[in-house]
């Protein structure tokens, strides 16, 4: 098998194809402290993609309660388990040598020694079909009367009440920079754009062997019964090339970023080096979230997909579940996101005050109108204002502190 | 939810694991909720509304957890500090770009 260069695990990995990259890469940054499970973004993308006959069980995003939750149920359990079982007690990062590197086996790597036959690429499983019929079931759904459909419950739904720590995790496909599912693919049908990196599955050419389903350990692929093909994210590629009629010729974010009540998703497309790093582009908002902040880590790192979606761990989490869900880059990403600089206070302000893709942001610096504490840290606020670019270094918008907002009256409150 | 009592022959049961939290993952939760909405601009209303309302699992339990008392303590720190500025944003006309 080729190698190619995993920057997320810091080392060289075996993947079945030669690395090849795109000139930009979608990716995206979700704030897991703000999710509230609101569900606005899995409803968004399911009345847009996957409403047909067929589709029932397909949730391309959806947000699941962790630790418990999983949509397909208990995907990650089961996929740490599989690289587990095909290397014991080896599944580790090293941080002696400075950065952390990933010693373990990737999902593509276990692969070579426990599957067979050899044509098999990619360690995986195929979940069964309960798994996916109940994509929330025994999380915080409240219920309806048994045998009446379609009516309220008058008396109101208990919900249930958790006894730990939880959080809410919203997913997506990752558009992974080595997808797990093109690598699977027989039939060659799954392939990566080259100018923004978005993992497709031409259904021309899809026969149905679910062997991307399999592939997948985000399982974000997804079998159709009555077309006998498989489907997967698109990433809403009309709006992000900005051919979309809303779109206006300007780059936007997909519908489940738009949706987001929580104000915790940003989306972007970053730019790509012929070694699958990212160009240093210090003023695009993911980029500097990612390689400057340093806030957001991708989601299982050690799976090897290098996945293109990057989440702000929740603060209240303990450390160890993080840790093996974000990465060893979770401490340092906690701690500077508790206390956060001016300049990250001000990117986070970049969170959905529009639908269009942001490329560059400018930093006006304001004076300080504040210094105070919380919870016995030092907190200060500056009047500062920050800038948002498009895709033509047209100004979106600018948001900046200490002046008046207008409120919607309240006979217009809902309208949109 | 399902409907029925859990059936203890059924291999898919629900099984409980307890995982280790400390009595301080809620109130850091709560926390945390209260600052990053008080940050999205939410006043005092909004903020214990947000805690109060059921349909929002995870801060509700914090508020069943911890009582309305600590809730709108966590809240008025929170707002001491975010909320006594405004986030305003000023939008370039799209369509003239």
């Amino acid at each position: 098998m080729p190698q190619v260069y995993n920057w997320q695990l810091n080392r060289e990995m075996e993947y079945p194809y030669q690395a090849a990259f795109p000139q930009r890469q979608f990716a995206f940054v979700f704030n897991t402290n703000r999710c509230l499970a609101c569900q606005t973004c899995t409803m968004a993308c399911k009345s847009t993609w996957t409403f047909n006959k067929g589709q029932e069980h397909m949730w391309w995003a959806n947000v699941e309660t962790k630790p418990y939750g999983g949509y397909p149920q208990h995907w990650d359990a089961k996929i740490l388990k599989l690289l587990e079982d095909a290397n014991p007690g080896g599944q580790v990062w090293n941080k002696q040598n400075g950065a952390a590197r990933f010693e373990g086996m990737t999902i593509f790597e276990a692969g070579k020694k426990k599957l067979a036959p050899e044509s098999a690429r990619v360690l995986g499983y195929l979940p069964e079909d309960h798994e996916w019929n109940s994509p929330n079931i025994y999380e915080d759904n409240p219920k309806g009367i048994k045998g009446e459909k379609y009516k309220l419950d008058t008396e109101g739904a208990e919900l249930p009440v958790h006894k730990t720590w939880f959080f809410y995790l919203a997913r997506i496909c990752n558009h992974c920079t080595y997808p797990a599912c093109l690598a699977a693919c027989p039939r060659k049908a799954i392939y990566k754009r080259p100018e923004d990196g978005i993992v497709l599955l031409d259904q021309e050419q899809c026969r149905g062997y679910r062997k991307c389903v399999e592939a997948c350990p985000y399982k974000k692929s997804m079998y159709r019964g009555n077309t006998r093909i498989s489907e997967k994210c698109i990433a809403c590629y009309p709006r992000v090339e900005g051919t979309d009629p809303e779109s206006n010729g300007r780059p936007m974010e997909t519908r489940c970023m738009a949706a987001c009540i929580g104000q915790m998703r940003l989306q972007g497309l970053v730019q790509m080096n012929n070694d699958g790093t990212w160009k240093e582009d210090r003023y695009n908002p993911i980029y500097y979230l990612v390689h400057v902040a340093k806030v957001a880590l991708p989601l299982y790192p050690q799976l090897g997909t290098a996945p293109n979606g990057y989440y702000i761990p929740p603060r209240w989490v303990p450390r160890p579940y993080l840790r093996q869900m974000f990465g060893p880059g979770v401490d340092q990403a906690v701690e500077r996101y508790m206390h956060p600089d001016r300049e990250l206070l001000a990117v986070l302000q970049l969170y959905r005050r529009s639908n269009i893709i942001i490329y560059r942001y400018k930093l006006e610096e304001g004076k300080k109108i504040y210094e105070g504490t919380l919870r016995g840290q030092p907190v200060s606020i500056y009047n500062d204002t920050v800038i948002a670019y498009d895709k033509f270094d047209k100004e979106i918008f600018r948001t900046t502190i200490d002046e008046p907002v207008f409120e919607r009256p309240a006979l217009h409150a809902n309208s949109i | 939810m399902p409907y029925d009592e859990p059936d203890a022959t059924d291999p898919n049961m629900l099984v409980g694991v307890e995982l280790p939290g400390t009595e301080e993952s809620t109130r850091d939760m709560a926390y945390v909720f209260a600052e990053e909405f008080a940050r999205l601009g939410f006043e005092k209303r909004r903020l214990m509304s947000l805690f109060k309302t059921p349909f929002y699992a995870g801060a509700h339990r914090a508020y069943l957890e911890l009582g309305e008392a600590e809730i709108e303590k966590i809240a008025d720190e929170c707002l001491a500090i975010w909320g006594r500025v405004k986030f305003v944003d000023a939008d370039t006309n799209l369509h003239s770009a």
